[in-house]
């Protein structure tokens, strides 16, 4: 494994945990609560992929797309049945419910399709060799699908009416509400959006690797700590920290070993909160 | 079934020392802390490998307090810069660090294998049966925690606890300071969870990474959310219940022979999940507390 290698990977993986960290940080900036029920959509996104495959879906591409709708759905009834509620309620109450909201869809998916490790079937393929550095064609598919989806919400966010008044509300939701945006709506569209990055974030996860009930939860951290790197609430914060959190981990393989990334991505947080707490891309104001 | 249920009360002491602990820091005092399964595993694993290493048990217990207190002062002073939601996350993810080192680090720990054979308490007693001793000194060890708690919720201390919990600022502009005071909290509650740990530890006798995972944490949550948060008699009502849910569901399979235990612990999760849901939105105040805003 060359320093190469390991700089590639990191990339892809930090593309990948682009896609739930933005979806952190909009609801975030937004609703002012961290959604730690975005792992298990991620979970629930690929095990939807799965789902679809073996349903005999002949097309990974519908069975994608099909994952997206479905976390989607699961996103924003999750906000119009519980977090809606809680909105006025202390910033802990959601946080709690998100993680009760988290056991209840990582156990359904243990209960349903049980602990083992899945893959999805793909065409299997050979690795390029370029003297010495290894890229799968997967793994390029699987950055290329990340950094289109990215690309399609950075300009529907800045391009599309309903994107400016996401970042509208995301800035003052008083001021927002007083010009007439009709916020329920918007909150509608923010969860579905947040739902399906998150699936989509799973699915290439799963791609990477194997899919198994804990694959979400285990991706928390590290998009929290992406999240905190790129300052809240700015999605292109969120997509630069991933990628940074991405090649950190990766890089730090050979010092201290693969097993330990999650304690690379809580370090790089606390020393961000300690050190910058606004994070790369944060407003100067004091936001801790 | 008496040996059963005394196991049963032995687990529904040591999650009540750990209720006790998380009472103090977020009830009283408006610290979240979601890492609270760190300070329980930090305390099992000292004791039981100071156990092993030929230390009485006595000693073991208080290093397992001390070594708990003294990596909370870290997380202490995290909590005095970061709000409500980075702490939350924070802890959190100490938890899980505290959970990797130890699952990593084999030559200390034995990584996944766990560490077996942790001597148990009370070996060479003769007279009454060591699983009496045992939840007799568990007892005395919790009630003695609840009692000095409850005295220092009355003291000035303790006020100072809620009104850093209420308004901080306020606090701030009386000229007292509210640092100190949160790291102290940090620290008891940490220590009282390493004392459960170690109680854990010579309990079960065989402790392995996997006992410690956030949703222990998350149990303790659920304890002090059932019996209303800031209650002391909730907190140790709160955890009674739990407890007794989470064993009460073994029996479920008696009746559905069909479940295997892998599926009912599935089960157990999605309830646990649904229960504090519904919890938060419907009875924020617990089953038993009054209404708070």
């Amino acid at each position: 494994m060359g320093f190469l290698n390991l700089l590639i990977n990191g990339l892809i993986e930090g593309l990948i945990i682009a896609l739930p960290a933005l979806a952190l940080t909009l609801v975030m900036g937004i609703n002012r609560f961290p959604n730690a029920s975005a792992g298990d959509t991620m979970t629930f996104g690929a095990y939807a992929a799965l789902g679809l495959q073996h349903a005999g879906v002949a097309f990974f591409s519908v069975a994608v797309t099909g994952a997206l709708l479905a976390g989607a759905v699961l996103s924003w009834l999750c906000y119009r049945l519980v977090f809606e509620k809680l909105s006025r309620a202390p910033m802990v109450a959601s946080l709690i419910a998100a993680i009760g909201i988290g056991f209840v869809i990582r156990s359904l998916i243990g209960l349903i399709a049980g602990h083992d490790m899945h893959t999805f079937a793909l065409p299997l393929v050979r690795a390029w060799n370029l003297d010495g550095v290894r890229i799968l064609p997967t793994d390029l598919a699987i950055a290329g699908v990340a950094a289109l989806l990215l690309l399609l919400v950075f300009s529907w966010l800045k391009l599309s009416s309903s994107g400016r008044q996401l970042r509208a509300v995301a800035d003052n939701p008083d001021l927002a509400k007083l010009s007439g945006i009709r916020s329920r709506r918007l909150m509608g569209v923010l969860w579905l959006l947040s739902g399906a990055l998150c699936a989509a974030g799973g699915v290439l996860l799963g791609m990477k690797a194997v899919v198994m009930p804990e694959l979400g939860w285990e991706m928390l951290l590290p998009a929290f700590a992406a999240m905190i790197l790129g300052g809240i609430g700015q999605p292109v914060g969120a997509v630069v920290g991933a990628v940074l959190m991405g090649v950190a981990q990766e890089l730090s393989i050979p010092l201290v070993g693969p097993s330990y990334k999650i304690a690379v991505a809580f370090v790089v947080m606390l020393l961000v909160l300690l050190v910058r707490p606004g994070g790369l891309f944060g407003r100067v104001e004091k936001v801790r | 079934m008496d040996a059963y249920l005394l196991a049963v009360g032995t687990i529904v002491l040591i999650y009540a020392l750990l209720a006790i602990g998380l009472n103090l820091q977020y009830g009283e005092t408006g610290l979240i802390n979601f890492g609270h399964v760190a300070f329980f595993a930090l305390g099992a694993y000292t004791s039981a490998l100071l156990a092993l290493n030929g230390w009485p048990l006595i000693l073991s217990f208080l290093a397992a307090g001390l070594i708990a207190a003294l990596s909370a002062v870290p997380l202490g002073f995290a909590a005095l810069r970061l709000s409500d939601d980075y702490l939350a996350i924070v802890t959190l993810g100490f938890s899980e660090t505290v959970r990797l080192i130890i699952q990593q680090e084999e030559w200390l720990t034995h990584g996944v294998q766990g560490l077996p054979g942790i001597p148990g308490m009370y070996t060479s007693l003769a007279g009454i049966p060591r699983a009496w001793a045992i939840f007799m000194t568990l007892l005395a060890v919790t009630a003695l925690a609840a009692y000095a708690i409850s005295l220092l919720q009355r003291s000035p201390f303790g006020r100072m606890l809620r009104a850093i919990r209420d308004n901080e600022p306020a606090v701030q502009a009386l000229g007292k300071n509210p640092s100190g005071f949160k790291i102290r909290v940090f620290m008891v509650g940490a220590a009282l969870a390493g004392v459960a740990g170690a109680f854990y530890a010579h309990f079960i006798t065989f402790i392995t990474p996997e006992q410690f995972i956030p949703l222990v944490t998350f149990y303790v949550w659920m304890s002090i959310i059932l019996g209303g948060i800031g209650s002391l008699r909730g907190a140790l009502v709160g955890t009674a219940l739990l407890m007794f849910f989470l064993e009460g569901s073994r029996f479920i399979r008696d009746i559905f022979p069909g479940v295997a235990e892998v599926q009912m612990a599935s089960i157990r999760l999605a309830l646990i999940g649904l229960a504090l849901v519904l919890f938060i939105l419907y009875r924020p105040q617990g089953l038993f507390g009054k209404r708070t805003t």
